[in-house]
Parts: structure tokens; sequence; C-alpha cells
């Protein structure tokens, strides 16, 4: 009985996996991910990548739903295959497309690899974007400008594992 | 011997005469030629250092076209790919256009700003014939001087001392600003620029980017699911990266392009300052001998005439 199950689910398995994909079976996914003055990865096939959107993070894999994604500033994680530490980015906001033939494109104005940012330099931004928040008049262009620069480098902090207030 | 002597003097003032004539008309003495040979090969000098920086320029510039083209490979499957200007019909343009044509501040640069200001013009012909409305916003100077006779009322923006090559802020700064000029109220925004082929080609292209319709039967994107999930919000902010994006691929292309122009341009014009400088050189030349002759015959009449 057991033995009947276990033979029944692979093949159920794979007649899902041509209703969602009719080309070909890929494992994997195809990933660009761009900036205007670097291509970090182009046509790249990775496992996984969990992107951090307006309204939450969520993953994508082969095969996904067509989703086109508003990205906010936050940790952009790129699982390669058989790697199991996700390649991590700071992104700045942008945009994720994924199409139906399992193509993602990710195009950012900006985006560094979190190894390369220095937590010193992100707390003492921090202090200073928030003491030019306190000095703006309420509701100014200086004030918003502040209030952006905060909430940036509080989750470039958060990425790296600090808590700012 | 009467006659040999009016023979003699008759060839003694000839040269004279004819030399103070030449001096008279002013064209061809020599210190003139001179004159002419030294200022044409200081412009030789300027031309020929123009064209070398002009290259060193292009590599850099191609250099980041390279990275706009993976950059803005996502706009692909969106926008379609640019179309050549070249036996365009513009039969698909929309009821009203947004036309930007991309041109240089600096001039010495070849033909690139007239052969966009001939395609402009021949857009708005056609739009026009076809009962179809649309306006421009030029960016460069040197074809909002070129535009401004001809499409003088439908120039609405223009945007001149670009930093070429420009960059995604300054992208993001001109979008936002065709944004404002109320670029979501047209059927499309037509993007027309020079695109790089390589060192010695460079060819028209435009692109056409249409806003979202937000609902109603030609609902864009049905497809795919948005994350949040307001729609419309997002089909707003996408449409702005998306122009922003295109725009900056288009300064890239239409930078390369400026430079490979312009280093052409310049080797041509050195060239033909060489060529020039070689037959003023010839001139000098037979300037030169003609006054030495004609000092030797005044001094060899003049003995002569001594003599006898």
């Amino acid at each position: 009985m057991l033995s009947n199950a276990i033979r029944r689910v692979p093949r159920v398995f794979s007649v899902a996996r041509r209703a969602m994909s009719t080309v070909e079976e890929s494992s994997s996914m195809s990933l660009n991910f761009n900036l205007p003055h670097e291509s970090i990865y182009s046509d790249a096939k990775v496992a996984q990548v969990i992107v951090p959107g307006v309204a939450g993070e969520y993953g994508v894999t082969a095969d996904h739903v067509p989703v086109v994604a508003q990205m906010k500033a936050g940790v952009l994680q790129i699982l390669h295959e058989g790697v199991a530490e996700p390649e991590k980015y700071f992104v700045a906001g942008g945009f994720s497309i994924t199409h139906p033939n399992s193509v993602t494109d990710i195009s950012c104005p900006e985006a560094v690899r979190l190894d390369d940012i220095d937590s010193a330099a992100v707390t003492s931004a921090f202090e200073e974007a928030k003491s030019k928040f306190s000095n703006a008049e309420s509701g100014s262009v200086a004030q918003a400008e502040a209030q952006i620069d905060m909430d940036v480098n509080r989750s470039m902090g958060a990425a790296l594992g600090l808590t700012l207030v | 011997m009467a006659l040999r002597l009016t023979a003699k003097r008759v060839c003694a003032t000839l040269p004279k005469v004819m030399g103070q004539a030449v001096a008279a008309r002013g064209m061809a003495t020599e210190k003139q030629i001179f004159n002419q040979i030294q200022s044409t090969k200081n412009i030789s000098k300027i031309t020929s250092s123009m064209k070398m920086v002009s290259a060193a320029k292009l590599k850099g510039d191609e250099q980041r076209l390279s990275l706009a083209d993976a950059f803005n490979k996502w706009t692909t499957p969106l926008t379609g790919e640019p179309v050549l200007l070249e036996g365009a019909t513009y039969d698909e343009l929309p009821q009203k256009t947004l036309i930007v044509p991309m041109t240089s501040d600096k001039g010495l640069c070849g033909g690139i700003n007239s052969f966009i200001t001939r395609g402009t013009r021949d857009i708005v012909a056609k739009v026009t014939a076809d009962g179809k409305e649309c306006d421009v916003v030029v960016v460069g100077d040197k074809g909002r001087g070129q535009m401004k006779r001809l499409l003088a009322g439908k120039i609405i923006r223009s945007a001149t001392e670009v930093q070429s090559p420009g960059s995604f802020t300054l992208a993001s700064a001109l979008s936002s600003e065709l944004i404002a000029a109320g670029a979501m109220n047209y059927d499309a925004v037509m993007i027309v620029y020079n695109s790089f082929v390589n060192a010695a080609v460079y060819e028209q292209k435009y692109k056409l980017i249409k806003p979202y319709v937000i609902e109603g039967e030609e609902e864009s994107m049905l497809e795919y699911e948005f994350e949040p999930d307001t729609k419309s919000e997002v089909m707003v902010d996408l449409y702005e990266y998306l122009l922003t994006s295109q725009i900056f691929h288009s300064f890239m292309d239409a930078a390369a392009s400026e430079q490979s122009s312009r280093m052409t341009a310049m080797e041509n014009a050195s060239k033909n300052a060489g060529e020039l400088i070689d037959s003023l050189t010839l001139k000098y030349n037979r300037a030169r001998q003609a006054r030495i002759t004609t000092e030797l015959i005044e001094i060899i009449s003049g003995a002569a005439a001594l003599e006898d």
C-alpha cells in the first residue's frame, strides 16, 4: 500500500510540473540582476532568490507565478545551487519582474554587497540623519529627505545586525 | 639695335609690372601664402588632437553603453525593441505623442544633430498629416537651435547643458521632468536618438513607451501578479522607472555615437587640412621661385643696361 502511494506521487508531481511550464522542465531559474553601472548577474542559473518587496519578503524559485514587485530598501538574497549560504546584497529599491518562463529581471539604481558595508559608517550616517530630522521644519522637504536617510540607514543597520533607533 | 634695346627693356619691366599687378590684387604674395600655411597647420594640430581625445573618450563610452545595454534588457519584454528611423512609416504612433529627440550640446561632431532634426521633422510632418497630435521636448543645445525654426510651436520644453555622457541620476531627473510636463497624459513617449553600431557607423532609432492602462479591456500586464496589491500605484511607479531606464540607455547610446561621429569628423578635417597644406606649399614654392627669378632678371638687366 505504502509502496503504491510512493509510486503514485512522482507521477502527480510531473503532471503538475508539466501543467505549469509548457516549454521545458527547468529545475533552476535564470536571474538577471543589473545596475546602471554594473551587471552583477546576466542569465545566471540560481536556485532561489528572496526579494525584499514593499509588501514583504518573498522567495522566487523556478516556475514561479509571474510577479511584478516593487522593492523597498532591504536585503536581496541569492541562493546558488548546492551552496547553503545565500549571497546577500543591500538594494536601494527598484523592481523585480518574474516572467512566465522562469526568468527574473531585477533592476535597481544601486546595490551593494552586504560585506562591503561599513557598520561604523552606517551608524554615523544614521545619527547625522536623525539630527537633521529633528532640526528640520515639520513637513518640509528637508525633513522628508532626512526621514528617508534614517529609514535607509536603519534597514542597512538591520541587515548588518545593528538595531538603530 | 634699337629693337634689341626695346626688347631688353620690355623683358626687364614685364616681370616687375606683373609682380606689381599680382601684389596689387593682393591674392598670392609669398608672405600671405606663408601665413595661410601656418594657420592651416595650427588648425590641423587642433583637429588631430580633438580626434585623439574623442577616440579615448569613445572607449569609456562604449564600456558604459554595454553596461547600460545589460541594465536596460529588462524593458525589452515590456516595450519591445527600438525601431530604425530609416524606412519607418510611423503608422503605429498613437493619437497624442510626446517626442523627445536627443542631441548634443557641443559642436564639431559631424552630422548627428542634423540627422536627428531631420528625423524629428519627418515624424512631426507624418503625424500632422495623419491627423494626430504631437509635442516635442528637445534635449541638447544644438537640437534646440536647429528645431527652433522648424517646429517652434511644438516645443514645450528643452533641456540644455546636459552633461555628457550622463548618469542614472540625470536620467531620473529628466524623466521626472517629463512626467511633470504631463508625460502620462500622452498616449506614448517617443525617444529619438542616435544608436552606436561601431566606431564608424551610427544609426537613428526611436523607442515608443506607452503608459500602462490601469483597467478596462486593454488592461496591461494581465498575466502578472502585483506586489503590493495596489496594481495602479505599482504601475505608475513602474512606468516612471521604465522611462528612466530607457532614457538612461538612450543617453549612453547617444553619447557613444556623438564621440564616434566627432572622431570621424576630426579625422576628415585633419586629412583635408593636410591636403590643403600640401597644395599651399606648392603654391608658396612657385611664388618664391617667381620672386627669385624676378630679382635675378632685374639684376641682370640692370647690369646689361649699365654695360650698354
